[in-house]
């Protein structure tokens, strides 16, 4: 299959890994961090840390937007949902989110109408075929999916479709990556950084992290080669001691990103003063809220939420996981209590969450890497 | 057996767009590379590399023409795919 098998060419990877492991110098060890959950979920899948030498570590970030919303806003949202009359949307994976007092999915099965939908667009229909009810769009994701609810509130405006609104979830990548480098429990030697969120935003936001930080970041593709070679550029940037923004995803990335989706951004939203993260806490101005210009179309405004800060429950340790302090599996409760059919934390829920991730494709080779110890 | 057993997700719980094992496709930072086979203003008729139809929101890359490679998220494209890169 054209721009699939190409990138997924086992004696390519093999030799990329061969480099990776002259590249490592002896006696060091190199950590890694993939910002993406789409590249989590690559690793596992495609058992890329396998082929790695053992110094060479991934760390897993918090760039999955399931996983990274706090309860208290699925809260928010579960009350909505419950209102008599109104409809409400959302995409599949935020359906199965544990808020304080159940899912999406349990309110569902009490009785509210929440319906998931592939894309913002399809909730604005269900609003236009349905104008006596009031349609509510549950939206997250960060800067890849945010222009697609731009350009819905953009239609909806046009259209004066008065009966849709958007409780406003979209998170930005630049705050939590400055938040984690001034994490003092982490030291990361470079970063995969995310490939579709830098089709909108560019390359140019990342530039900091060489500057000020001295690591090395490469924007880079989803297949097995994709992010072998970017594993590769870091280690030769380490290796050569120079630390720079590159693209390895040049064919869909570019540098500037795409002006036309951040003209949109700018018109539609605003930067919050600040946002709660799970697992990171309140990062100032890192995520976005509707503009005065769209504040008829803002369910926040329009309906009335609890708003109610809720702990993680104790036993979850989704916010250790996000930070890459730890491992999945070394959470207490990963694969016994918290599992993909049961998840106790939002990395288990989303297939991008690094507990799902490796709960699906990692955990039979660590039973067979245990069982040969 | 030991070890937890596979995930069975129910897919209608689950979400018809959204399998467990093949990747978030429209929360994520997953695209999908999709075939123009309509241009149209504002949405376009495209297809996936398994044949699969659908509307897309062309607003951000247009003008598009029949043929062109796009990548789509959320139902919107968000960027031309260079075929010569």
């Amino acid at each position: 299959m054209r721009f699939v098998d190409e990138f997924r060419n086992a004696d390519l990877a093999r030799g990329l890994a061969a480099q990776i492991a002259a590249l490592a110098e002896p006696g060091r060890h190199y950590k890694i961090m993939e910002v993406c959950g789409g590249h989590t979920h690559t690793i596992y899948k495609h058992g890329i840390e396998d082929h790695l030498p053992d110094t060479v570590e991934l760390v897993h970030g918090p760039g999955c937007p399931v996983c990274v919303i706090p309860m208290g806003r699925v809260d928010d949202g579960i009350a909505v949902a419950k209102r008599p009359g109104v409809i409400f949307t959302c995409f599949g994976d935020m359906m199965r989110v544990p808020g304080g007092d159940g899912s999406l999915l349990d309110a569902k099965a009490q009785g509210a109408d929440v319906r998931f939908v592939y894309s913002p667009l399809d909730a604005l229909k269900i609003a236009r075929n349905n104008p006596d009810r009031e349609v509510v769009f549950f939206a997250i994701g960060f800067e890849t999916t945010a222009p697609s609810t731009a350009l819905t509130l953009m239609r909806a405006k046009a259209e004066r479709i008065k009966n849709f609104s958007v409780i406003c979830n979209h998170v930005t990548i630049v705050p939590p990556l400055r938040a984690l480098l001034e994490s003092p429990d982490l030291r990361l030697d470079g970063f995969i950084g995310p490939g579709h969120v830098s089709t909108v935003v560019g390359c140019r936001p990342y530039e900091f992290i060489p500057k000020d930080h001295g690591q090395p970041v490469v924007t880079a593709g989803f297949e097995p080669l994709d992010l072998l070679q970017s594993i590769f550029m870091i280690m030769k940037q380490l290796a050569e001691g120079r630390s720079e923004v590159e693209n390895q995803y040049s064919r869909v990335v570019p540098w500037e990103g795409n002006l036309k989706a951040l003209e949109v951004l700018a018109e539609v939203f605003e930067l919050r003063p600040y946002f709660e993260w799970r697992g990171l806490g309140f990062i100032s101005q890192s995520a976005l809220r509707l503009s005065d210009a769209y504040a008829d179309w803002d369910a926040e405004l329009r309906f009335e939420m609890p708003g109610v800060r809720v702990a993680d429950p104790k036993a979850c340790q989704c916010g250790e996981v996000l930070k890459g302090v730890i491992k999945p599996w070394e959470c207490k409760v990963f694969g016994t209590a918290c599992t993909p059919e049961t998840p106790i934390g939002t990395c288990m829920v989303s297939s991008e969450g690094a507990c799902a991730a490796y709960y699906n494709f990692g955990r039979f080779a660590r039973s067979k890497e245990r069982a040969g110890a | 057996m030991t070890g937890p057993r596979l995930p069975m997700v129910d897919p209608q719980s689950y979400g018809a767009v959204c399998a467990v094992i093949d990747g978030c496709l429209t929360c994520g930072d997953v695209a999908v590379p999709v075939t123009v086979i309509e241009a149209g203003d504002p949405d376009a008729i495209c297809q996936d590399d398994h044949g699969q139809r659908g509307t897309v929101g062309i607003e951000l890359v247009a003008p598009v023409e029949a043929g062109q490679r796009l990548l789509i998220h959320g139902g919107v494209a968000i960027a031309r795919l260079d075929v010569s890169a």
